[in-house]
């Protein structure tokens, strides 16, 4: 009894203080959705549930989910690599290739949709030559090329930042007991930064399917998640578009934190 | 140590930062105080202290309208125009249910004006420009040596060639789309062109009721059937099509008038009998009705802009010399240049009620 008092009289100033901050961080968040959602939830329930039963509602949601899961695959394909040569080497122009990586971040999205359908619209640079085998535009591959184009920088940073918190030293041990490097790279590295790389995933994942801005522009169709929200909110207002939108976030919310509850023990491997 | 350095950088950097921002904030404010100080100064010889003209417009008449409001700003120094651009039916609305003022309210669809506002927000109303439905495209389209006002649905039906309109839900460019083409059947006497170059590549769907056709939209995701996107391009708005047709995405689209002279795209105009130009053929575009997938209804007019001052306008005189100015010479050439061809003299209805410097300007 007298040990818990004796520590909450103890509690640092800075701790106060941030723990406060970290308190307006969290209702900033957390009223603004939790506005919505509750609002949806207790005032329009019927709503919500027709909304669920709604085919073309939940195939254009498990089609935002389904085209995010296919650009964080490729993100993590190249972006995993591309994160252990950045945080290995060093070379001529590497804080270019690393600013470039983080544009798509910075471009507004409709113009990134732009510039993706002057590549890959049928008579792009790519587009073009691949159109007898692949269709980009209004099309799967389109809405892939454009979620990768806005999220593979979160994937290639994380990767980056995961192997640099992997002692190159543990490498040279493996190396020095006769492992070649992909050995070394595959049973010591890759495991140590698994973390961060789910993490890095996950971001990936998540900007994949918000993005709307991108995506519109080179594929309107098939309709994902927010283009029917948008075009819902466009022809019938906001009662329409909003309970498409309490879905998807609910939807989204539930696959994260299960994969936050399954990937929680992972970070044994990095605490030491 | 090093990292002791590390924070000192990062202070550092965080105090440029907040410095080169908060002097941008100061440079970029002080013109603007000077400015609304001489605003106010010389404001006040001409118009009392209300040197504001609020000016509610349709998107479609954006670009001439700031161009108007440069030549106005000119010429009557201290007034600053205020203009707000949105859908047409909104503009009205603003003021009819939001309660707000406006000077000057202009639709891109003169009906509105007497249906919705007359007689207790406006008396009257000036129709004062056109626009129409054109095809659009560029050199680069395919067959583009070949199109004309006779063969252009030929040329849209052949394999290969990509075009697009913007969705009818959304966008009355997009419903007005339906109706051109629609139309056409009657015009060119081909009852398969609406057919094969909408109805059997989209969702969509016709009925006739005493000779009257309507086209039912289906909810935007049920737009396009499998396969259609190799042919159609749909967006749900007409800005992105302006954009595919640049990049060579598309060949053709269906686009105002307005929009195809201002990016500069070669365009083919249709007859006046089809492309909702003409008040004249105003009982031949009604022949034809598109239902929404929101169930509203909307009945082909011609595509005229009209204009009022409303009844709750706060600055009476000013929006007066502005109507003149739109309606005399230099209006009309900004509307020529544009692509939507003023309509000299502009027809009026309730030309009585109307201030007495514009009635001579009207018919």
């Amino acid at each position: 009894m007298k040990a818990t008092i004796r520590r909450k009289i103890n509690i640092e100033p800075l701790t106060f203080v941030f723990s406060l901050l970290l308190l307006l961080l969290f209702f900033f968040i957390f009223v603004t959705l939790a506005n919505m959602i509750f609002g949806q939830v207790l005032n329009d329930f019927s709503g919500l549930v027709n909304t669920a039963k709604n085919s073309s509602v939940m195939s254009s949601i498990f089609l935002s989910l389904y085209a995010g899961f296919l650009a964080t695959l490729i993100a993590l394909f190249l972006g995993a690599p591309a994160g252990y040569i950045l945080a290995r080497f060093d070379f001529p122009g590497k804080s270019l290739v690393e600013s470039i990586i983080d544009v798509p971040v910075v471009v507004p999205h409709t113009v990134a949709g732009i510039a993706l359908l002057t590549v890959f619209g049928s008579r792009g640079l790519l587009g073009g030559p691949l159109e007898p085998y692949i269709q980009f535009r209004d099309a799967l591959p389109g809405i892939v090329v454009a979620m990768l184009f806005v999220s593979v920088p979160y994937l290639a940073n994380s990767a980056r930042e995961g192997f640099k918190s992997v002692n190159p030293r543990l490498e040279n041990a493996a190396r020095s007991l006769g492992a070649p490097l992909w050995k070394a790279f595959f049973f010591v590295t890759l495991p140590l930064s698994a973390r961060h790389l789910m993490v890095g995933a996950v971001m990936t994942w998540a900007r994949a399917i918000s993005e709307f801005g991108a995506v519109v522009m080179i594929a309107y169709y098939p309709m994902i998640g927010p283009t029917l929200i948008y075009d819902r909110f466009l022809s019938y207002g906001l009662s329409a578009s909003r309970p498409i939108a309490v879905l998807m976030i609910l939807i989204s919310l539930t696959i994260f934190i299960v994969i936050r509850i399954l990937s929680a023990g992972w970070s044994i491997y990095d605490r030491d | 140590m090093s990292s002791k350095r590390d924070i000192y950088k990062l202070l550092v950097l965080i105090a440029v930062l907040s410095v080169t921002f908060f002097g941008l904030g100061c440079v970029d404010s002080s013109p603007k105080e000077n400015a609304s100080v001489e605003e106010n100064g010389s404001g006040t010889s001409l118009a009392g202290d209300a040197a504001v003209l609020k000016v509610f417009h349709a998107g479609s008449l954006s670009v001439p309208f700031e161009e108007l409001e440069n030549e106005f700003e000119a010429r009557n120094p201290g007034v600053d125009v205020q203009r707000e651009s949105a859908g047409s039916a909104k503009s009205v609305r603003k003021i009819t249910e939001l309660g707000k003022n406006a000077d000057i309210l202009a639709s891109a669809d003169y009906n509105l004006i007497p249906s919705m506002m007359m007689p207790e927000y406006a008396d009257w109303y000036a129709a004062f420009a056109r626009n129409q439905i054109v095809i659009a495209y560029t050199n680069e389209s395919m067959y583009s040596d070949e199109i004309n006002a006779d063969n252009w649905y030929e040329i849209l039906m052949r394999p290969g060639v990509r075009y697009g309109f913007s969705n009818p839900n959304d966008d009355p460019c997009g419903y007005r789309t339906q109706m051109v083409t629609q139309l056409a059947e009657f015009y060119y006497d081909d009852s398969q062109i609406y057919d094969d170059l909408i109805l059997d590549l989209t969702g969509m769907t016709v009925t006739e009721e005493n000779e009257t056709f309507m086209v039912h939209v289906p909810a935007s995701e049920a737009l396009l059937v499998p396969d259609s996107n190799k042919t159609i391009m749909l967006r749900s708005m007409e800005v992105e099509l302006s954009s595919a047709l640049e990049m060579g995405e598309i060949d053709y689209f269906y686009i105002y008038r307005s929009v195809a002279v201002q990016h500069g795209f070669e365009f083919v105009e249709l007859p006046a009998e089809i492309d909702l130009s003409s008040i004249e053929y105003a009982d031949n575009y009604k022949l034809v009705q598109v239902e929404m997938a929101n169930g509203d209804v909307v009945t082909g007019t011609p595509i005229v802009y009209g204009i009022t001052i409303p009844t709750n306008a706060e600055n009476p005189e000013l929006a007066t010399e502005f109507v003149k100015l739109l309606l005399e010479e230099p209006g009309q050439q900004i509307f020529i240049e544009n692509g939507q061809p003023p309509i000299v003299p502009a027809f009026a209805d309730g030309k009585e009620s109307m201030p007495e410097e514009l009635q001579a300007l009207v018919q």
